[in-house]
């Protein structure tokens, strides 16, 4: 076991499931305005800042626990990066001033969220494309450290890998916002943005399809049909903290994609971990940093939870 | 595109200084406002702390941007630079950074979100914690600049012989010979500049406002601003003498530089200005005697380094004489107007928060606080080239190889230039705006919270 490589990805498993969430956030927003804007927003206002912190955690754990691959990353997808970047601030941009922008002409809050979920979806495909050249090496020459975008765009199971983890987001979101008028898409986007994905998996290597896959496609068939059997049972995935939490069980448990090989094979994960003193300083580092935010977060739960029992709904941001 | 990739750093990382000395201004100034309006029950200090609170969301949201850019921007801009980094214990100092960074996040998102179902001193606590999360930060952030400019922590010269990193000390990064002097100068000017430009806009607000109830909170905001603001210049100063002294003895290469040093010598002017050309100073205004003086006294010694004494491969551009005087004069031009400030608040018993003198040089001093500010950087990042890990590692070592972030740059940069304008003018119009009438309507409670009147 590779202990640097599994606190790296379970930080990034975390990231992953607060970005899908607002990915989910964004698409509803886009997609239907009138029936999500409340619970979406209400649900991005005290999230958003999270997640960012959480993508520069993941980009200095990245650097500290993979130092050997840094320049080839920075060879293989600047470019990209660039591009994430600038979507990353129109984000950032469009979120900070819709939360206290009056209307004025054109420019609204409707539009500035609207500019933020795009800017979001934009970001989320670029990760998408990002993962799945990871994942499977596609357009990926490790040795020359070069991308090539157009060849992974026709390689196997590229757009599949991309649509189908979209499916599952589109999916999976009614259930995230308690949405019951969408209640009719969760089970088939679900059941086949899964189908879609083990697909691409299979296409990426054969070795994919295996058993390991009994974590995430059942947990990810436990959220769309708890929502849709009961409203009882709707109300347990509505909750975020449960909704995250087995999101990030999820993600953390197709660590098989990439680990002990990534990159279609071509990189050996263990060989490009930071080895020898550097480990002690990043477990060091990492346990008393993860004593101290998970106080904040305990203490920020607990705010959170005694605001829920009391508080209205949106259009109330609890802001001072 | 080496060029580029630097000019592109360059602009994102002055750039994002001045949202993160803007940031830990304004949440120095809600702290001190939002404690005042508590012990003294006072509706003013009360009402600025609440419209800089909105002020400091949007900084924040935008400074998180411009962190990431800069964290994804140094990867792969100068990936070797950042293997280096991550090879030894100078990576430690930034993943600490991080968790300095959750620290404001997190107490940022229960201060805004959750103020409703917090005790009032709780709540200000919260801002405390915020204020010391993003202190930290830089503090952190200046003790990686203080490794690259006095790298320790590993074998430099098996490193620079072979490329491999050896003997690593992961903790020794954390205080190299140049941390003191370098944070104890950083963080009394980065907050300096930031409470001048936040000053600089009530001094304009006040002069604008025909309003006597916001007259009364932006003076209360300015005397908070002035207090922070002659505390900093104080420590700037003397934390500016000793870290010329720490570079003379550490980085003699950069002070000669800055100093304008042709040769050594014993009995040195000072220069104010002017460049050498041929070995020979020319436009330069000297002071006879003054540099050898000041380093005799500060330092004991007597012979001051000069550029001969090095190849002049090693020599960095000189044109940071220029930058290093002009920040000089401009910190001593700032001090002067806060001795004056003093003199007028505290011995003269006078108010210079409503002294339409003080207010009116207040803005033109703001700009020229931000000024020095990036002059002490550029001073700093250039006087160390051609080294961007002093005597280890080049920037061209440094930087990626490979072409491709031409368009992309242009894009980030261009998003940059507009973007910082529009955010300042925005949170001009945030601190000035009454809430969102529907946010009103559907929550009295919060609407109350949110409420501008004083």
């Amino acid at each position: 076991m590779n202990i640097i490589f599994e606190l790296y990805f379970a930080v990034f498993a975390v990231f992953a499931s607060l970005f899908i969430t607002e990915i989910m956030s964004s698409i509803l927003l886009l997609l239907s305005w009138k029936q999500a804007s409340s619970k979406a927003l209400e649900y991005i206002a005290p999230v958003w800042e999270v997640t960012g912190t959480f993508a520069a955690f993941l980009v200095v754990m990245g650097d500290f626990a993979f130092p050997s691959l840094l320049v080839p990353i920075a060879s293989m997808f600047a470019p990209l990066l660039t591009v994430f970047l600038i979507f990353f601030i129109a984000r950032n941009a469009s979120l900070a001033f819709a939360e206290f922008i009056v209307k004025r002409k054109w420019l609204d809050e409707a539009r500035l969220y609207r500019i933020y979920a795009a800017s979001t979806l934009f970001l989320g495909i670029i990760v998408l494309i990002l993962l799945s050249a990871l994942v499977s090496g596609a357009g990926v020459n490790l040795s020359q450290q070069t991308f090539l975008l157009g060849t992974w765009l026709f390689s196997h199971g590229s757009l599949l890998f991309v649509v189908g983890t979209l499916c599952i987001i589109v999916g999976l979101a009614p259930a995230l916002f308690s949405i019951d008028t969408m209640k009719n898409i969760v089970l088939p986007l679900t059941v086949t943005g899964i189908g879609v994905s083990v697909l691409a998996y299979y296409l990426y290597s054969s070795s994919f399809v295996s058993l390991l896959m009994l974590i995430p496609i059942p947990l990810t068939l436990l959220i769309g049909v708890l929502f849709v059997i009961s409203k009882k049972t709707a109300a347990i995935v509505a909750n975020k903290a449960v909704f995250i939490t087995a999101l990030s069980v999820t993600v953390f448990s197709l660590q098989f994609l990439v680990y002990p090989t990534a990159i279609g094979g071509q990189l050996h994960v263990d060989i490009v971990t930071t080895s020898g003193p550097m480990t002690s300083a990043y477990l060091t580092i990492t346990a008393v940093g993860g004593a101290l935010l998970a106080i904040m977060i305990g203490f920020y739960m607990s705010i959170a939870g005694r605001s829920k029992n009391s508080a209205p709904a949106r259009g109330s941001k609890q802001r001072s | 595109m080496p060029l580029f990739d630097r000019f592109l750093f360059a602009f994102t990382i002055a750039s994002h200084i001045i949202l993160a000395s803007v940031s830990i201004a304004i949440i120095l100034v809600i702290s001190i406002a939002e404690f005042l309006s508590l012990r003294r029950s006072d509706k003013y200090y009360s009402a600025l702390s609440r419209r800089l609170s909105k002020v400091f969301v949007i900084i924040f949201g935008i400074g998180t941007a411009s962190g990431v850019v800069m964290a994804v921007e140094l990867v792969t801009l100068f990936p070797g630079f950042m293997t280096l980094v991550s090879e030894t214990g100078a990576i430690s100092i930034l993943y600490a950074e991080i968790f300095a960074f959750f620290l404001e996040t997190v107490a940022l998102v229960m201060y805004v979100y959750y103020a409703n179902y917090l005790s009032k001193y709780a709540h200000w606590v919260l801002s405390i914690f915020i204020a010391a999360g993003a202190m930290l930060s830089a503090v952190f952030i200046t003790m990686a600049n203080a490794w690259m400019n006095t790298p320790n922590g590993f074998d430099a010269s098996v490193f620079i012989q072979s490329g491999h990193v050896t003997g690593i000390d992961v903790w020794a990064p954390f205080v190299t010979t140049s941390t003191f002097a370098e944070v104890a100068h950083v963080l009394p000017t980065v907050l300096f500049a930031g409470v001048m430009m936040v000053g600089g806009y009530f001094a304009w607000r006040y002069i604008k406002s025909k309003d006597i109830e916001e007259k009364k909170m932006l003076t209360n905001g300015l005397k908070i601003a002035a207090s922070l603001g002659i505390v900093t210049i104080v420590l700037a100063i003397i934390s500016g003498i000793n870290e010329i002294t720490t570079l003379l003895q550490l980085q003699p290469l950069k002070y000669s530089a800055i100093e304008l040093n042709p040769t050594p010598g014993t009995d040195l002017p000072e220069k104010l200005f002017g460049g050498l050309t041929n070995g020979k100073i020319y436009g330069a205004i000297p002071i006879p005697h003054l540099q050898s003086l000041l380093v005799k006294l500060e330092t004991g010694i007597t012979t001051v380094p000069g550029l001969s004494q090095f190849p002049t491969s090693d020599w960095p551009p000189l044109y940071v004489h220029i930058t290093f005087d002009t920040m000089v004069i401009g910190g001593l031009l700032l001090g002067l107007f806060f001795l004056a400030y003093l003199v007028d608040w505290a011995f003269l018993k006078r108010k210079p928060h409503e002294s339409k003198l003080f207010l009116y040089s207040w803005i033109p001093l703001a700009y020229i606080a931000l000024m020095i500010m990036e002059l002490g950087w550029v001073t700093d990042e250039v006087g160390r080239q051609p080294w961007v890990v002093y005597n280890v590692m080049t920037g061209q070592q440094a930087a990626n190889s490979t072409s491709g972030f031409l368009i992309p740059g242009i894009l980030i940069i261009a998003f940059y230039v507009i973007l910082l304008p529009i955010t300042f003018y925005f949170f001009a119009w945030v601190f000035n705006s009454k809430s969102k009438p529907e946010e009103e309507e559907q929550n009295p409670k919060t609407a109350n919270n949110m409420d501008m009147s004083y």
